[in-house]
C-alpha cells in the first residue's frame, strides 16, 4: 500500500514536469541562445587601430600554454605598412584545437592583446585538420563576434585594487609597452 | 592556512583506532574466496558499462548473482597529471587539475592554488577567499545534483524514473553553470583561480543570477525526495545495502560524506578551516547508518546546507583587490620557494589533499594529489562480497567515484 | 468469398498486423515525446513535423548497420529469436475483438487462455538469446526474465481470471459483452474487479519488461539484458516485440476491465482503442517516474503480495458470481 501511495507522489512529480517549460537550449540553427560576455571558445588573431596585424611574434603564448599547442615562428621587425615605424611581425601562428583546453592564458599574456577568444559556439569539424587553427583561419575569425577578455582587461581585473608599489595610472596601459620590450629583441633574433 | 594534516588542531572525534585484530577478512588474501574461485562466474563489470561513472573495470566472481569476490581495476583514465605537474610551471597548473574531478574543477583549482600558496607563504586578499569560498559551494551543489542524477540512474535505468530524475538534476546544474558561464566565462574547466588569488571578479547582475538560481533549486529539492527517498522502492533497495563501518571507512582512508554517512563527524571546512570557512555558519550533516539511504541523506542535507551558504554569502563579499600577486606574464617569472607543503581541501567527495615538494625552480619537483574517490573505491572489494549485482552497482553508485580523479 | 475462413484469415491477418506494428512504431515517436516533456526537454523535433517522421529514420538507421552474429553464439538460435518473439506477441492478437460481433479475426472460446499464453511465450525467444549470445550479461538477462516470468504468470492469469468468472466465459467478445452500458468490471461489482484491475496492470508492467519490473534488460546493470549483442533490426525486431507486448497488455486490461468498446455514445472500436492507448500512455507514465525492484524483491514481491491478493479476489469475484 505504501509503495502504491509513494509511487503516486513520484508520478506527480513527472506529471508536473509535463506542464513546465521547456529548459533546453535551441539548437544553434534555431537561433542558439544569449552567451554572457566572458564566454569563450575558438580563437581570433586582430589587427591593431593602425590596421597593422597586432601579432608580434614574441611567442609568449607559446611559452604559457599548458597543452604547448602554440606554434608562433616570428618574421623579425619589419617597419610597418600603414605607420612605417618598426615593430614584431610573425612569420606564421598555428593553434592547434585538438588539444586546447580553453584556458585563457594566452589571452592573458599577450602584451599586444592580438590573440582573442570568440563568443560564438564552435563547429564541428570534419577532419583533425579542421581544428588547426592556422595564421589564415585566426585572422579570418577577426570579424566574429569576441569575447571580452583581452590581454588588458584580463590581466586590469586582476590588478585592480591591488596596493601599487610605484606606478599609479592604468596598470594596463603601462603593462604593455613594458612587457612588449623584453621579447623585440628576441623576435628579431 | 598552511595546515599539515598531522598539525591541525581538531581531531576527529572518534574511538582509537584497532591494531591487532581486522574484523573484517582481506579480500585480496581470503583462501575461502580464492579456492572458490574455479567454480565461478568471471564478469568483468566495465571498463565499458553505464554503470561505472567512467572507464572503471571491476572484476567479479559470482555465483549465480551473488558476488564472491571482487577486484577493482582503475587506470582506464590515467593521464599522467601528477608527472605533467613536474613538468609546467606554477601558472600552468590550475588548468590542468581542473580536468582531475572533471564535476567540481573549481575546487580542484583551490586545492593545488592553496598548497601552492602555503609553499610561497602568500595570502590571497580577502575577497579573493570569499570568492573562493562562494565558488566552492556552489561547485558542491553542482557535483552533488550529478551525483544525485546519476545515482537515480543508477537504480531506475535509462530509460526510467531514474532518467527522469537524472535530466531534473541536470536541468538544475546547469542553471549552476550558467552563473559559473557568467563569472568565469567558461562553463566547466574555468581556470579562474591562480597562485595569490582569483582571475576574474564576479559581473554585473552575479548576485541577482546566483540567488535566483540556487532559491529555484532549493524550492524544488522536495521533489528529488518525492521521486527518490520517500519511494518504497528507494527504500528497498538503499536501506542496509553497503554498509560502511566507520572503523573500515578510516582505515582506508575514506573522508567526505561516506565517512560522515558513517557516523563520525569530520568536516574540513569546519575542523580545519580554509578560504573564508572560518567566518562561515556551518552545519555538517552526519548519518550513523553507513548504508546507501545514509550517504544519500548526508549528501542531500549537504546540498541544501551548501545552498544555504551560497545564499548567505553571496550579498556579503568583501570589496577589494582578488588577486595578491600581478598576473604572471612568462612561466618562469615565479619561482616557487624550496619545501614542502600539504594542503587539504574538503571537496564534494571528501579530502583532496595537494602535496606539493618544490626546489626553488619555477615548477614543482613533486606533486602529489590525494583524491577521495580513489579512497572510496577502495571500499568496493569489501562491500561488494556476499551481495547481488544489482547492490553492487548501487553500491558503487553512492560511492559517487570520478574516475577521473581516480586514475589522475 | 470473405466467408471463407482462410480469406477472412488472411485478411483481417494482414490488417491487424500492419495496423499494429505501425502503431507500435509510432508508439515508440509518442514515448520519447512524453518522456521528453516529463523531463522538461522536447524529444524528437527534427525528422519531419515534431519529429513525427523519426521512426521511419530509426528504421531506415536500424536496417543499414551490420548484421553482426558473435563469434561463439549458437547462431540459429542467437538468429531465429528475434523474429520468434515478434511472432509470440503477434499470435496473441489473432482472438482479440476489436468492436462487437464479427470484428474479431479469430473467435476462438478460449480466446483469454490463449492471447495469455501465447504472450508469455515471449520467455522463450527471450531465454534463447540470452543463451545463444555468448555473453554473460545476456546469460543473466535472459536467466532473470525465466525467473521472473515464473513469478508474474501466475497473479498475471489469476487477476484475468476475475473477469472470465464475472463474464462466465473465456471467451473474449462474451467477456466485453457482459460489460455492457457502463458495467466495466474495473467498476462493478466494487472491489474485486478493480483490485484485479491494479494486479493485471502491473503484471502487464513485467510481461512487458517496464520499469519498475524491468529487471531482465536493466541497463544500469546488465547494460542492455539480453539484447546486448544484437545489433540492427534484429535488436530493432526485440525493441518492436516490446512495444507491442506494452500495447496488447493495454488492449487487454481495456477489454477485460474496461468495458472494451463500450461506451458514451455509440459503441464501437474507436473506445476500445481510446481506451488502449489510454493504459498504454499511463503505463509510460509509470515507467518514467519509478525506479526498479532488485530481481528477488520483485519475486517476493510477486509470491508474497500480488498471489494471494490475486486469490482474495478470485475468491470474492466468486462469491459474488454466486450469491449477487
Amino acid at each position: 500500500m505504501n509503495a502504491l501511495l509513494t509511487a503516486w507522489a513520484a508520478l506527480r512529480v513527472t506529471g508536473l514536469n509535463l506542464f513546465r517549460a521547456m529548459n533546453t537550449e535551441p539548437l544553434p540553427w534555431h537561433g542558439g541562445r544569449a552567451r554572457p560576455e566572458r564566454f569563450r571558445t575558438s580563437f581570433a588573431l586582430v589587427h591593431n587601430e593602425d590596421g597593422d596585424e597586432a601579432c608580434i611574434g614574441c611567442k609568449m603564448c607559446e611559452k604559457i600554454c599548458p597543452s604547448q599547442i602554440i606554434t608562433v615562428v616570428p618574421g623579425g621587425r619589419a617597419p610597418s605598412p600603414n605607420t612605417g615605424k618598426p615593430r614584431g611581425t610573425a612569420k606564421d601562428f598555428v593553434l592547434d584545437m585538438n588539444a586546447c583546453i580553453h584556458c585563457e592564458l594566452c589571452v592573458q599574456v599577450c602584451p599586444e592583446d592580438a590573440i582573442l577568444m570568440l563568443r560564438v559556439p564552435e563547429t564541428p569539424g570534419y577532419t583533425r585538420e579542421d581544428l588547426v587553427l592556422t595564421m589564415d583561419k585566426l585572422y579570418k575569425n577577426e570579424p566574429l563576434e569576441k569575447s571580452w577578455g583581452t590581454g588588458a582587461r584580463l590581466v586590469g581585473m586582476q590588478e585592480a585594487g591591488q596596493p601599487k608599489p610605484a606606478p599609479k595610472p592604468a596598470p594596463a596601459a603601462k603593462a604593455a609597452p613594458s612587457e612588449a620590450a623584453p621579447p623585440s629583441p628576441e623576435a628579431g633574433s | 592556512m598552511a595546515v599539515a594534516h598531522h598539525e591541525g588542531a581538531a581531531v576527529a572525534p572518534v574511538g582509537p583506532v584497532p591494531t591487532v585484530v581486522r574484523p573484517w577478512p582481506d579480500p585480496y588474501l581470503d583462501p575461502e574466496t580464492h579456492e572458490a574461485e574455479g567454480d565461478l562466474m568471471v564478469m568483468n563489470l566495465g571498463p565499458q558499462h553505464p554503470s561505472t561513472h567512467g572507464v572503471f573495470r571491476v572484476k567479479l566472481w559470482l555465483d549465480g548473482e551473488v558476488c564472491i569476490k571482487a577486484v577493482p581495476y582503475p587506470g582506464y583514465l590515467h593521464r599522467g597529471v601528477e608527472k605533467l605537474c613536474e613538468k609546467l610551471s606554477y601558472v600552468q597548473i590550475p588548468p590542468i587539475v581542473d580536468k582531475n574531478d572533471y564535476v567540481s574543477p573549481f575546487i580542484n583549482e583551490l586545492a593545488v592554488c592553496m598548497a601552492f600558496e602555503a609553499l610561497n607563504a602568500v595570502e590571497p586578499p580577502r575577497r579573493s577567499q570569499y570568492l573562493r569560498t562562494l565558488g566552492a559551494e556552489m561547485q558542491r551543489v553542482a557535483s552533488h545534483l550529478l551525483w544525485l542524477g546519476t545515482f537515480g540512474m543508477d537504480m531506475g535505468g535509462a530509460l526510467g524514473g531514474g532518467a527522469s530524475v537524472f535530466m531534473h538534476c541536470f536541468r538544475e546544474r546547469e542553471t549552476i553553470l550558467d552563473c559559473y558561464e557568467l563569472w568565469t566565462g567558461s562553463r566547466f574547466h574555468y581556470n579562474t583561480l591562480t597562485v595569490g588569488g582569483n582571475r576574474h571578479d564576479v559581473p554585473a547582475g552575479f548576485a541577482e543570477l546566483v540567488k535566483r538560481t540556487y532559491r529555484a533549486i532549493r524550492d524544488r529539492a522536495h521533489e528529488y525526495d518525492a521521486m527518490l527517498v520517500d519511494n518504497a522502492i528507494f527504500r528497498a533497495r538503499t536501506v542496509g545495502v553497503g554498509r560502511v563501518d566507520a572503523q573500515l571507512a578510516m582505515e582506508l582512508g575514506v573522508s567526505g560524506p561516506i565517512l560522515r554517512a558513517s557516523g563520525v563527524d569530520w568536516d574540513l571546512r569546519r575542523d580545519q578551516p580554509y578560504a573564508a570557512y572560518g567566518e562561515v555558519q556551518l552545519n555538517v550533516p552526519v548519518r550513523s547508518g553507513g548504508d546507501c539511504l545514509a550517504r544519500y541523506e548526508v549528501r542531500m542535507a549537504e546540498l541544501l546546507e551548501s545552498i544555504r551558504i551560497v545564499l548567505d554569502l553571496v550579498d556579503g563579499i568583501p570589496e577589494g583587490p582578488i588577486a595578491a600577486l600581478k598576473p604572471v606574464k612568462l612561466p618562469g617569472a615565479f619561482k616557487g620557494k624550496a619545501g614542502q607543503a600539504y594542503v587539504a581541501v574538503e571537496s564534494p567527495r571528501g579530502e583532496l589533499g595537494t602535496w606539493v615538494i618544490a626546489d626553488g625552480s619555477d615548477k614543482p619537483y613533486r606533486c602529489k594529489i590525494r583524491p577521495p574517490s580513489y579512497h572510496a573505491m577502495s571500499l568496493l572489494p569489501y562491500l561488494a562480497p556476499g551481495s547481488n549485482l544489482s547492490d553492487i552497482i548501487v553500491t558503487l553508485g553512492s560511492l559517487d567515484p570520478i574516475l577521473g580523479e581516480v586514475d589522475r | 468469398m470473405i466467408e471463407n475462413p482462410w480469406v477472412w484469415g488472411a485478411v483481417s491477418g494482414l490488417v491487424v498486423v500492419n495496423v499494429f506494428m505501425g502503431v507500435a512504431a509510432w508508439s515508440i515517436w509518442f514515448e520519447r515525446k512524453f518522456a521528453g516533456r516529463m523531463q522538461n526537454r522536447p524529444g524528437p523535433t527534427q525528422v519531419g513535423p515534431f519529429g513525427l517522421l523519426q521512426p521511419v529514420a530509426d528504421l531506415l538507421k536500424l536496417l543499414q548497420k551490420e548484421d553482426i552474429t558473435p563469434k561463439n553464439a549458437d547462431a540459429v538460435l542467437f538468429n531465429i529469436a528475434p523474429p520468434l518473439g515478434l511472432l509470440t506477441v503477434l499470435g496473441g492478437m489473432a482472438v482479440f475483438p476489436w468492436g462487437p460481433g464479427a470484428w474479431v479475426p479469430a473467435d476462438l472460446d478460449v480466446g483469454i487462455l490463449f492471447t495469455l499464453s501465447i504472450a508469455s511465450l515471449m520467455t522463450i525467444p527471450v531465454w534463447m538469446a540470452g543463451w545463444a549470445s555468448n555473453n554473460k550479461y545476456a546469460l543473466i538477462g535472459g536467466m532473470r526474465a525465466a525467473a521472473q516470468a515464473v513469478s508474474f504468470e501466475v497473479p498475471l492469469l489469476l487477476s484475468a481470471l476475475v473477469p472470465i468468472i464475472l463474464g462466465g466465459s473465456f471467451k473474449l467478445g462474451d467477456i466485453v459483452a457482459a460489460q455492457a452500458d457502463g458495467a466495466w468490471f474495473a467498476l462493478w461489482p466494487p472491489g474485486p474487479g478493480a483490485v484485479a484491475f491494479l494486479l493485471f496492470l502491473l503484471c502487464s508492467l513485467a510481461e512487458a519488461n517496464r520499469i519498475p519490473f524491468d529487471i531482465p534488460e536493466a541497463e544500469s546493470e546488465l547494460v542492455a539484458g539480453i539484447t546486448t549483442e544484437y545489433i540492427g533490426m534484429k535488436f530493432g525486431l526485440f525493441y518492436l516485440a516490446e512495444y507491442m507486448h506494452t500495447l496488447i497488455g493495454s488492449f487487454l486490461g481495456a477489454a477485460l476491465f474496461l468495458g472494451g468498446w463500450d461506451g458514451p455514445g455509440p459503441d464501437g472500436v474507436h473506445w476500445l482503442v481510446a481506451k488502449g492507448l489510454g493504459l498504454f500512455a499511463l503505463i509510460f507514465w509509470i515507467r518514467w517516474s519509478l525506479l526498479r525492484y532488485r530481481a528477488d524483491q520483485f519475486m517476493s514481491v510477486c509470491w508474497k503480495i500480488l498471489v494471494p491478493v490475486a486469490l482474495c479476489t478470485v475468491s470474492a469475484a466468486a462469491v459474488w458470481k454466486v450469491y449477487a
